[in-house]
């Protein structure tokens, strides 16, 4: 067989121009039950397939098939080994399918959900209280999340496999569950939301979060709606068994093909598959038809019900005898291997068949394609990537190694990747492992990706190998094998004593660490491999191997579950995550009584310091009854009465507000440091009564209480109550300057000039008299304000004339004192000239 | 000679370009777009008022418009009305915010309105968020997602992450938020421009800091970081360490206007009649004389808010970091030089000639606007910098900053409070008096503290409280009560060693600060930031000691002066604090040192090669932290240090920028009642 060129096997399209090739991937004679009375679904990536016994079809009771009641579901690998086996024991299953990361998502009917991993364990989530009461009647599933359809005919979509919220989809309006349905998942849509498509009596109703659209189709109903792998065209097949394509915003139709054409078939069809983006199969109990854009056919026989998956590019087919794959034959392979090819690939191919025969062929034929040989070497290579015989690989690249021996320079980082890549696939490809991975498949999926699929199916070894091989980190290989060790070394339940258990513990953590030391895993997150370990009820182990783990944010959510709370938090502070810090606290403070939460707290001393601050921020808005607790349980005086002070500034009804400063008084008091503090507030109490009795006084008109004593003074010397003012001064023994400040900012703003006088002379001024002018002046009096000029210093005096604007006044003064470098630097400033001209004057009569 | 030095320091710096910090705005803005993208269909925005002025700064209304907004709401209590069935709320995740979208989802849900919910938490989810969400019962109806916003960038050199609060929740909360968010926001700067080779501090928190930067390793090393090229080291200082720097008034032309009218988010609020160009002028050549009448009518004219960004205003760089004593010569310089350039016209005589004059015209309708906005901005700025209060301000602070006669200091400090100072005036000066004299006699403190209680009310002790205790300590009795906590105790500040060994206080010769910027000082007038000076014994360690400019002055005498570049010294590689250990030792809080490697493979060979490549001619970037907040002077003198030599060019990159009077307010609790001062004009 590896003689055959590989288009041998090749099928032409009846255009004459497209090839497609059947590659058989595995030959499993009866390694699979008959697919036809099985639910099947299959997981894309080269993926397993999982089956449920079809309930309504009628099934003979035999050797091969035991009768079994219960659902029960059965996972096989594309090469037909069994890969798990368990029964179900929840409410009637509706669907299941896969997901992304190879686990089977199974909805039963009351919206609870499983995720199974290829070991059987799973996660339960569910789907909500609606979908429970109304119960679910359908459900697609796809890579990243579900659609719901529930009872009452609405849609419910999950995103992601994380137990999200289910969402409600716009609502459709259906009265009765669509003939078919799909959807389009979010990553192939232009919005990157899911789109839901509905056959409902003729027409689609393409349904998303925010509408529900009509897309007025009458060729209607539909018995299967099948968007393409890149989500923009749909294939509908008719009652009639017209298969339709459309483009999935229902622009264009792109082809019309009659199934009946179809001679050889028998019976319904059973799927509609896409292959590639450009063609579609049908499939019936014995054939499989693969039509073209154009409505060319290829047909395919096999010998029993089939099933078959979409690739990203082709289709896997799972027979009664063979795995295989249809695939449109890749433009690389196409152009080396078609029959009469003359592309330059193909001749570079050709010369170096030419030299491994020794003919001078080989010579002629590469100076032929000489200008185009780095291409043909490109496309050498990247056809070897499509070939599945390692044989043909092997040609392949040697061809292409045989033209790059003829370039100058070429960038060999393609070839060497494709012989890495080869290696690694053929290795997975082997029916023991059974991912028969393409090459596009395994660049699309990324190569961590496989390296979680061979690891999810405990294959460790080869695992490391290939990422190691690959040269990629071998973590989340050695996470795995740590996790899977745990459960695997689960020390007997019999009870070999307390001793004989922590022998296991320190022996398996020793082993984990010192393999991970050994392979360089030093970034394996030891906390979740100890979250597993206290799963499974080791807590001794998780404990040992949390030592080991570097990182506090991952420790502190286990050390929380296993009730060593003190450790959380002191690794919670020591992180500076202070959002793990108020995890643990939040945490603590619903669990543990009140009295040892603070207590926790404050025994932790300087080390839980911050803790502590966090406790108090988040308590001052959100639990201040706490917060006073806390502040009283650890006899904190200034902090409570700050609190206190806090409360009474938030608080408008006077009485109530007096009590609080008088709390916080109090606690001040009662620390003997704060002897100024307490004073203080004895007086701010006091101040607060005394507005009290002057609201009452001025029958409620003026506002006085929480004014400062500066202000209260102010509002009492404003609204005429001077000998008020004069009280309030004495009994909070304002120093009379900052008085007379007050004062005279007060009589200025009502502008009582009297008053000013009177007060003015009431007695010596400790200000001053500048500070009248300078007031009087601001506030456009400058007139009144000359008076005082003749009050003040007589040096100053020449400066506060012209500040009043009188410049004549300042030139006489500057004369009286017979100071001209003064009338100078006056004159300097003067605004016209004929000042200017005067103090001319004046300078020269002074000479 | 200023300008030649100016001049000079522009075509360095296109020259050697700095770290390109719009990839940081880049990367702001499509984390928001991507972020609302997951929502599909129309939606009503809910911001948080705090976060508008800072997604301001990354992202235009236009462009969320584009991604669906339909509407935009601030995050207040009362009911929430919205026509679109998606609302996005936008918020940091405090508590008070959390609290109202709770209500509001339950109004909604009593008046059976049907919303989705999403809530983007900044910069990170919030357990505490979902904690609350929970008590209030409405968890489940909504969605929680985060914005990563983390440095925003507010100018070429200067990166922020814009949280006002910073220095309030570090050292009065002890809430150590900010720190985390710090590392993680120096962690995204790591990861786009790889390791900093090394990382020096000086502050327990800045020692917080490193060890969470450092630690934090393992987490990233999906990514094997490797040693920076682009950047020699990160400089951490925490506010703590020179509280002295914002407590003076800034005296450089941004930091005045930061001072008395307010720079929020890099908005400055104006008068309309400033921002408008007025209706089309007659002749061009008038500029020079901006309407002297427009002062009476600043009263009731209308404020907006203006960006100040040297990206629309070209004359700002030239301005923002001058000693405001040299801007108004400046301005008239640039007046003269935009007359000439419009007089250009008239020597146009051939029509390629007028092409050429028409095409510069836009640039220089800009320029014309830009130095109307300036000439403007400074007319309002004087009379208040003529106050006697101001002055006397002044005064006082360049007397305590001498250590001059302490108790009339104190006295004067009293005149302010009974002549109705601000509040935040005083304190500020309370504060200084304290550290630089190592504490206040015991009566003396009270008597003031007394003064400030009656003045302003007694609700401001809890103020006082917490200026007063540990951590930040900066309003102390002396001596202090032997039952202070030990943490005091020990830390006292040592103002009068320091400014001696690190050369603060500059004799200012007049005609020095006129023209030439001298020494880092120039930014008060005379004193040099503490903390500015703690980066230049790190990256510039002769700056210290003595005056580059001086040297550069005295050797640009003797030579031609067109031979001055080549005399700037070429920057000295980071040897951590080295020389400057004993100073370091005696202010208070951890020193740092740490350096840090790639991973182990590659690093044994590429680290001696890189550390032998990097003093020759490869120009770097020292990224300069300050956690807690910068002024905008110390920005002034780090680009003024950046200057003085080759090679190396200061990345700023700070919490937030703060000034006296916002740390004083954030701590109090109270902000201004009027918004800005110049209502007093």
């Amino acid at each position: 067989m590896s003689g055959e060129r590989p288009s041998s096997r090749w099928q032409i399209m009846q255009d004459g121009k497209t090839f497609y090739k059947r590659q058989q991937l595995y030959s499993i004679p009866g390694k699979l039950p008959n697919l036809s009375d099985y639910i099947v679904a299959g997981c894309r990536y080269g993926g397993p397939i999982a089956l449920m016994r079809d309930n309504t079809k009628l099934v003979a009771l035999g050797r091969t098939t035991p009768a079994i009641t219960k659902a029960q579901i059965q996972i096989y690998s594309p090469a037909g080994e069994g890969l798990l086996l368990f029964s179900w024991d929840q409410g009637k299953i509706i669907r299941f399918g896969w997901t992304a990361d190879e686990r089977l998502a199974i909805l039963n009917e009351e919206g609870t959900y499983r995720l199974y991993d290829l070991q059987g364990d799973y996660q339960q989530h569910s789907l909500g209280n609606e979908a429970g009461e109304m119960g679910v009647i359908d459900a697609r599933i796809h890579d990243n999340g579900l659609v719901a359809l529930t009872g009452s005919l609405s849609l419910l979509e999950v995103k992601g496999w994380e137990g999200a919220r289910p969402l409600t989809l716009a609502n459709p309006d259906l009265s009765q569950p669509p003939n078919s349905w799909a959807v389009i998942p979010p990553d192939l849509n232009i919005s990157r939301h899911v789109e839901v498509l509905l056959s409902v009596e003729s027409t689609i109703f393409s349904v998303d979060n925010l509408e529900s659209v009509d897309q007025r189709l009458s060729q209607g109903p539909f018995t299967h709606v099948s968007p393409s792998p890149d989500g923009k065209s749909l294939a509908l097949l008719t009652f009639a068994g017209t298969l339709l394509v459309v483009s999935s915003d229902f622009q264009r139709t792109l082809a019309e093909f009659k199934t009946g054409d179809v001679a050889s078939a028998e019976g319904s069809v059973n799927q509609v598959e896409w292959c590639g983006v450009d063609a579609i199969l049908v499939t019936w109990d014995n054939l499989v038809v693969v039509v073209g854009p154009f409505g060319d056919t290829l047909e395919y026989s096999y010998s029993g019900p089939t099933f078959v998956v979409t690739e990203p590019d082709g289709v896997r087919i799972l027979g009664p005898d063979v795995c295989d794959l249809i695939q449109k034959v890749p433009k690389s392979s196409a152009s080396i291997f078609r029959p009469g090819s003359t592309s330059a690939s193909a001749i570079l191919y050709d010369a170096w068949e030419s030299f491994s025969q020794r003919s001078p062929k080989a010579d002629e034929n590469i100076r032929s394609i000489r200008p185009e040989l780095a291409a043909a070497v490109d496309e050498c290579i990247e056809a070897a990537g499509q070939e599945w015989e390692p044989y043909w690989q092997r040609r392949l690249l040697n061809a292409a190694k045989f033209g790059r021996g003829f370039l100058d320079l070429h960038n060999p980082t393609d070839f060497v990747n494709m012989g890495q890549t080869l290696k690694v696939l053929n290795a997975v490809r082997f029916y023991e492992i059974g991912i028969p991975l393409t090459h596009l498949q395994y660049i699309y999926a990324s190569p961590s990706h496989l390296i979680t699929r061979l690891t999810a199916r405990n294959m460790h070894l080869l695992a490391l190998r290939i990422s190691a091989y690959l040269s990629m980190k071998p973590d989340a290989v050695l996470k795995h094998w740590a996790s899977a060790k745990i459960l695997r070394s689960r020390p007997s339940a019999t009870g070999t004593g307390a001793e004989a258990d922590l022998g296991g513990d320190e022996d398996v953590c020793k082993l984990i660490v010192d393999k991970f030391e050994h392979l360089g895993g030093a970034d394996v997150s030891y906390a979740e491999i100890a979250k597993r370990a206290w799963e499974v009820g080791r807590g001794g182990l998780a404990t040992k191997l949390l030592d080991h783990e570097p990182r506090a944010s991952d420790q502190v959510p286990l050390l929380l579950s296993m009730k060593e709370d003190r450790l959380a938090l002191v690794k919670a502070v020591d992180s500076g995550d202070t959002d793990l810090v108020y995890h643990v606290l939040l945490h603590l403070h619903k669990r543990l009584p009140l009295g040892s939460f603070f207590r926790l707290i404050e025994d932790g001393g300087s080390q839980l310091a911050p803790a502590s601050k966090l406790l108090q921020v988040y308590a001052r808005e959100q639990n201040r009854e706490m917060l006073r607790d806390f502040f009283y349980s650890d006899d904190r005086r200034v902090e409570s009465a700050v609190l206190s002070l806090d409360e009474a500034a938030s608080i408008l009804d006077p009485a109530s507000k007096i009590t609080a400063v008088r709390a916080a008084q109090k606690f001040f008091s009662e620390d003997k440091d704060r002897g100024f503090e307490s004073k203080m507030m004895d007086e701010s109490a006091r101040l607060l009564t005394a507005q009290q009795q002057l609201e009452k006084e001025s029958d409620g008109k003026i506002v006085f209480f929480g004014l400062s004593v500066n202000e209260t003074i102010r509002t009492c010397l404003v609204n005429g109550m001077a000998k008020r003012a004069d009280k309030i001064k004495s009994d909070f023994k304002v120093p009379d300057k900052r008085f007379w400040y007050v004062k005279l900012q007060a009589l200025i703003s009502t502008t009582d000039f009297e008053g000013l006088d009177t007060f003015s002379k009431s007695k010596r001024s400790p200000i001053g008299y500048e500070p009248f002018v300078h007031q009087l002046v601001e506030a456009g009096h400058s007139k009144e304000a000359l008076s005082y000029v003749v009050r003040c210093d007589s040096p100053r005096r020449a400066d506060l004339y012209v500040e009043c604007g009188e410049w004549r006044m300042a030139g006489k003064e500057c004369k009286e004192r017979g100071d001209k470098a003064k009338l100078d630097a006056i004159r300097q400033k003067c605004p016209n000239s004929l000042i200017a001209r005067e103090f001319d004057q004046i300078l020269a009569s002074m000479k | 000679m200023a300008t030649s030095t100016s001049d000079e320091a522009q075509t360095t710096q296109t020259e050697e370009p700095l770290l390109d910090v719009n990839l940081l705005k880049e990367i702001g803005q499509k984390a928001l777009v991507d972020a609302l993208n997951s929502v599909n269909g129309a939606k009503t925005l809910v911001l948080d008022a705090s976060l508008a002025g800072p997604l301001g700064l990354v992202i235009e209304v236009s462009l969320l418009k584009h991604h669906g907004v339909d509407k935009m709401f601030w995050l207040e209590s009362g009911p929430l009305s919205s026509t679109t069935s998606n609302i996005v709320y936008l918020c940091r995740p405090m508590i008070k915010y959390v609290k109202i979208i709770a209500d509001q989802i339950k109004r909604h849900a009593k008046e059976a309105q049907k919303h989705t919910y999403t809530l983007l938490l900044v910069p990170r989810l919030s357990t505490l968020v979902s904690r609350i969400l929970e008590e209030e019962g409405v968890l489940g109806d909504v969605r929680i997602s985060s914005y990563n916003l983390q440095f925003i960038p507010i100018a070429d050199d200067v990166v922020s992450l814009e949280n006002e609060n910073a220095f309030k929740e570090i050292w009065v909360d002890g809430d150590e938020t900010v720190i985390y968010d710090s590392a993680q926001a120096l962690l995204t700067l790591e990861k786009l421009y790889g390791l900093f080779p090394r990382i020096v501090g000086k502050g327990d928190q800045a020692a917080r800091l490193a060890t969470l930067l450092t630690r934090h390793q393992p987490s990233t090393l999906d990514t094997l970081l490797a040693q920076s090229e682009k950047i020699d080291s990160l400089i951490v200082l925490d506010r703590r360490v020179d509280m002295i720097t914002p407590l003076l008034t800034q005296l450089t032309y941004e930091g005045l206007t930061d001072e008395l009218i307010g720079i929020k988010n890099s908005h400055v609020e104006l008068p309309v009649s400033l921002l408008t160009p007025p209706p089309p002028a007659g002749t061009p050549g008038t500029s020079t004389a901006p309407p002297a009448a427009s002062a009476s009518l600043k009263k009731v004219e209308a404020k907006k808010k203006h960006h100040l960004t040297t990206a629309t205003d070209p004359l700002f760089a030239e301005l923002r970091d001058l000693n405001f004593s040299s801007v108004g010569k400046r301005l008239n310089k640039l007046a003269r030089r935009l007359e000439e350039d419009y007089k250009g016209r008239h020597q146009a005589k051939t029509v390629a000639q007028l092409r050429d004059f028409v095409g510069k015209l836009g640039g220089l309708q800009t320029d014309h606007q830009s130095l109307r906005l300036h000439t403007g901005l400074s007319e309002l700025l004087v009379p208040l910098t003529r106050t006697d209060q101001f002055n006397k301000t002044l005064e006082i602070q360049q007397n305590l900053l001498a250590s001059y006669e302490i108790p009339s200091q104190l006295s004067a400090i009293e005149d302010l409070i009974a002549q109705g100072s601000d509040m935040q005036t005083v304190v500020r000066l309370l504060c200084l008096a304290s550290i630089t004299s190592g504490g206040v006699k015991l009566k003396a403190l009270e008597n003031l503290k007394r003064e400030i209680l009656q003045a302003y009310g007694y609700n401001y002790l809890p103020l006082l409280l917490s200026l007063a205790a540990p951590p930040l300590g900066i309003l102390l009795p002396n001596p202090l009560p032997a039952s202070s906590p030990p943490a005091l105790l020990t830390a006292k500040y040592p103002f009068v060693a320091l400014r001696k060994s690190l050369r603060l206080l500059i004799e200012d010769s007049p005609e020095a600060l006129d023209e030439v910027e001298n020494d880092i000082s120039f930014v008060y007038s005379g004193y040099a930031p503490i903390s500015v000076r703690l980066v230049q014994c790190v990256a510039q360690k002769g700056g210290v000691l003595s005056n580059p400019a001086e040297k550069e002055k005295a050797a640009g005498a003797s030579a031609d002066s067109k031979a001055q570049p080549s005399i700037k010294a070429q920057a000295h590689p980071i040897a951590g604090w080295r020389g400057f250990e004993d100073i370091l030792a005696t202010i208070p809080g951890e020193t740092v040192d740490i350096v840090q490697s790639g991973p182990s493979g590659g690093s044994a060979v590429s680290t001696p090669l890189a550390s032998l490549l990097r003093p020759m001619q490869q120009p770097t970037t020292t990224v300069v932290f300050f956690l807690g907040g910068c002024t905008y002077t110390e920005i002034a003198a780090l680009r003024w240090v950046g200057r003085q030599n080759r090679g190396r060019k200061f990345l700023i990159a700070t919490t937030g920028i703060v000034s006296g009077n916002s740390i004083v307010e954030s701590i109090s609790g109270v902000s201004k009642p009027t918004g800005p001062k110049d209502a007093a004009i």
